[in-house]
């Protein structure tokens, strides 16, 4: 049993960055036509990431769900766009979805196979949805590293030192869309957190665009080894994973950024590496207004 | 992402609310706009055109949105000009209630009341900081003031417009050969391309044998071209640098041009086909309308050709060459103009005939831009066209029929006048012959030109009261060494041994 979930948790690990790696080089997500990720919206995650759990503690649970609901379907919309391309069938999709991890949530409990099956796959989509959005926004490696860097600390923190992680579970963990990938239950049960996977999908989308297909593979596999390494350890309580997956992707990103200095761009990394799908939208109209010149004589 | 997001809804705040411009969330939004491209490479047009400044409007709101910019506009004239509070005064018009038919109540400024008083229309509140001259090209100057703010928006405004346009690259370098005097423009240009990050230089009006060597040179700048890559002068001194360049021998690939910039004048299309014998396959773009008194609401150009206003800018109105009414679609008229707030604060001006006379189109546009109101292309100015027995004739009639001709040397140079049954033309031409005769007169028919009589001339000295043109706003240079003496003297002795020939 305790190996079926490690073959399923690892599984995901795998679905997660196979899927993620086939769609960023397949479908362009949409994002706004301007703006790029910045150290900002950096510095917004981490604030967020620090308060959010909090939020989601401190909010009745009849608020929690359905914001958390909402989060889930627009995320599942975005990933959904490029793939399905006609709006209904996006919807149909994206419901459909939903509506089974909301029925297998509440007609067959969260703790049943089913749940974990449907939620799992719901979690993947969400999981390659958010990772290629922020790869595709023009995040840079060393954006990622310094996250990561961060969550090594803070996940340390509020998994070790603090019980908010297993508090946020313990309360997530009866209704829909709950952020843990896992199989089994009791001392068979196995999991991982949606953040977690997050980062183990992004990172080597990341290396691949700011450095090369090798960067990326390499980081990929690590992430895959390092997540196999933590499943076979005999831990009775969570395990803060990022303690271990952030100063990897941290040596990372100091190791290829030594032997490649500058980072690709998106643009320079579509030109050496044309994607499978149509390049970003090179849509340089004719636009015959340059500056006006004066006219009043 | 976060920032741009706060920064293009302060953006659309003004826009849809006409107040003062954020210069901080303008700024944050050219920064932003370098990095998209630095990142993901050539910007895609966005759809709600925020290069063009306005939203996408119906009929009824564009008319409820201009009216309210208009009433406020005219409320601030009446409170802080001179030349405005004394106007309304004699005027029986309700500011606040002033209906969208009503606006035609409110008198046309003309250019002398303008040019007679500039300061009479500046606000008392205000604090200019720049007093920008026209070039004078159809009489005496006339003066407008802008503040500090403003400018600093029309450098973000017009940075954003040429970043979603693509034109313009950190690594190009351009020569702006327009009169030094022409203020507003080259210093917007210069504000433009320090935001982008292009190497810009005012070689002005020179000798046209200046500005050739000047766009050959080579330079060595890291993360520049090599040469000049983007030329922006108006299309008479092309037409010089054109006949210049070819009498001295020069090839295309003696320069690194990749577009040029025409404007300011009528721009022919004989005069784009024909600038590519010297620079070979450039990009030769019109830039559109603009004028220093309404600044910076001007027009675009489509790619069906037709200029087109943005409504937040200002508002246009067409009125009759001859009646003074609306022009009805197919009418042709002059422009009357009225820039409106947040683009202006300074200097505000109601209703100002451009003296610019335009086409209504006659069938509602089908192009990309087809939201905006359109006119066709400048037909030249009220003052130098010609009403004759068989209507008007403009000067982009006579302009397209001349530039079309290899026998008339770049720029055309004519003087034209009415007579019975038409026009009398006087025309610049290389060589007088009836083959030459026949091939000009028949170009005018073609271009709708009712020529009645016409002379061929050589000499541009014998022209009486000719067509003005920019590139006669020559400005003087000193040799700056000996060197520079000999080539200037092997210029000249090549010119003479080439016209021998």
């Amino acid at each position: 049993m305790v190996f079926l979930s490690f073959a399923v948790v690892l599984g995901c690990v795998c679905c997660s960055l196979l899927g993620g790696w086939c769609y960023f080089r397949r479908y362009t997500i949409s994002r706004p036509p301007i703006g790029t990720f910045t150290r900002t919206d950096l510095a917004v995650m981490m604030v967020m990431i620090t308060l959010v759990p909090f939020l989601y503690l401190w909010l009745p649970l009849w608020l929690a769900a359905p914001l958390f609901l909402l989060s889930i379907l627009s995320i599942l919309y975005t990933t959904w766009e490029p793939v399905v391309r006609a709006r209904w069938a996006i919807w149909l999709v994206v419901l459909v979805m939903m509506a089974l991890d909301v029925w297998a949530a509440l007609f067959l409990r969260t703790h049943t196979g089913v749940f974990s099956a449907v939620n799992n796959v719901v979690l993947l989509m969400v999981s390659i949805g958010v990772a290629n959005l922020w790869a595709q926004s023009g995040m840079k490696a060393r954006d990622v590293a310094i996250l990561s860097g961060f969550l090594a600390v803070y996940d340390l923190i509020a998994t070790t030192y603090l019980p908010l992680t297993s508090n946020l579970l313990a309360r997530l963990s009866d209704i829909p869309f709950t952020p843990l990938l896992s199989w089994g239950v009791g001392k068979s049960a196995l999991g991982i957190g949606l953040g977690d996977m997050l980062f183990i999908t992004v990172f080597p989308l990341i290396m691949y665009k700011a450095f090369s297909r090798r960067a990326g593979m390499i980081a990929g596999m690590l992430n895959l080894l390092a997540v196999a390494g933590m499943s076979f350890l005999p831990f009775t309580r969570l395990f803060p994973a990022m303690v271990v997956l952030g100063p990897l992707m941290v040596l990372q990103y100091l190791f290829w950024s030594r032997r490649r200095g500058r980072e690709r761009t998106t643009w320079q990394y579509l030109q050496e590496e044309p994607a499978k799908h149509p390049a970003e939208s090179v849509n340089v109209e004719m636009r015959c207004a340059g500056r006006p010149f004066q006219n009043g004589g | 992402m976060l920032e741009i997001a706060l920064a293009q809804l302060r953006f659309a705040t003004s826009l849809l609310l006409g107040t003062p411009f954020s210069l901080r969330s303008l700024e944050q939004i050219v920064s932003t706009l370098k990095e998209t491209r630095q990142e993901f490479g050539p910007l895609a047009s966005p759809k709600d055109d925020l290069s063009g400044g306005g939203p996408v409007l119906d009929e009824e709101t564009r008319q409820a949105m201009q009216l309210r910019r208009f009433r406020s506009q005219a409320r601030k004239a009446a409170q802080e000009t001179g030349y405005y509070r004394d106007l309304f005064e004699h005027l029986d018009l309700d500011l606040r209630r002033l209906s969208f038919e009503a606006i035609t109540r409110v008198p046309l400024l003309q250019k002398d009341a303008l040019r007679a008083n500039p300061d009479a229309f500046v606000c008392r509140t205000a604090q200019p900081f720049l007093r920008a001259l026209t070039t004078g090209t159809t009489g005496k100057p006339t003066s407008i003031a802008f503040s500090s703010h403003e400018m600093r928006v029309y450098f973000a405004l017009e940075a954003i417009g040429t970043l979603f346009s693509g034109d313009l690259e950190p690594d190009d370098i351009v020569q702006i050969s327009t009169s030094s005097r022409g203020t507003l423009g080259n210093i917007c240009a210069a504000g433009a391309y320090a935001h982008i990050g292009a190497m810009c230089y005012l070689a002005g009006v020179v000798e046209p044998a200046q500005a050739l060597a000047l766009l050959t040179e080579r330079r060595h700048i890291a993360g520049k071209k090599s040469r000049t890559s983007i030329l922006s002068t108006y299309p008479s001194y092309l037409g010089e640098l054109v006949e210049c360049g070819l009498r001295l021998g020069y090839q295309p690939t003696d320069f690194g041009l990749e577009r040029i910039y025409v404007g300011g004048e009528v721009v022919t299309q004989g005069l784009k086909r024909r600038c590519q014998q010297l620079f070979g396959p450039v990009r030769c773009l019109d830039s559109g309308y603009g004028m220093t008194e309404i600044w910076p609401f001007g027009g675009r150009l489509c790619e069906a050709g037709h200029l087109h206003f943005e409504v937040s800018q200002g508002l246009l109105e067409v009125l009759h060459l001859e009646t003074g009414l609306a022009c009805q679609a197919g009418e042709i008229g002059t422009m009357v103009a009225t820039p409106f707030p947040p683009y202006r604060e300074t200097t505000l001006l109601l209703r100002y005939n451009t003296q610019d006379v335009v086409q209504v189109p006659a069938q509602p546009p089908t192009c990309s831009l087809r939201h905006l109101p359109a006119t066709s292309p400048i037909l030249g100015k009220r003052s130098l066209s010609l009403h004759h027995d068989h209507g008007w004739t403009f000067p982009r009639h006579i302009m397209e029929a001349l530039e079309a001709l290899e026998e008339v040397p770049l720029p055309a140079r004519y003087s034209y006048r009415a007579v019975p049954g038409g026009v009398a033309l006087d025309v610049v031409t290389r060589t007088k012959s009836s083959l030459v005769f026949h091939t000009i007169e028949n170009s005018l028919h073609e271009h709708g030109v009712p020529v009645q009589q016409l002379r061929l001339m050589r000499d541009p000295q014998q022209l009486s009261h000719a067509y003005p043109l920019r590139c006669d706003l020559r400005e003087h240079t000193f040799p700056a060494s000996p060197a520079d003496e000999i080539v200037m003297q092997e210029m000249d002795l090549s010119v003479s041994q080439v016209e021998k020939r």
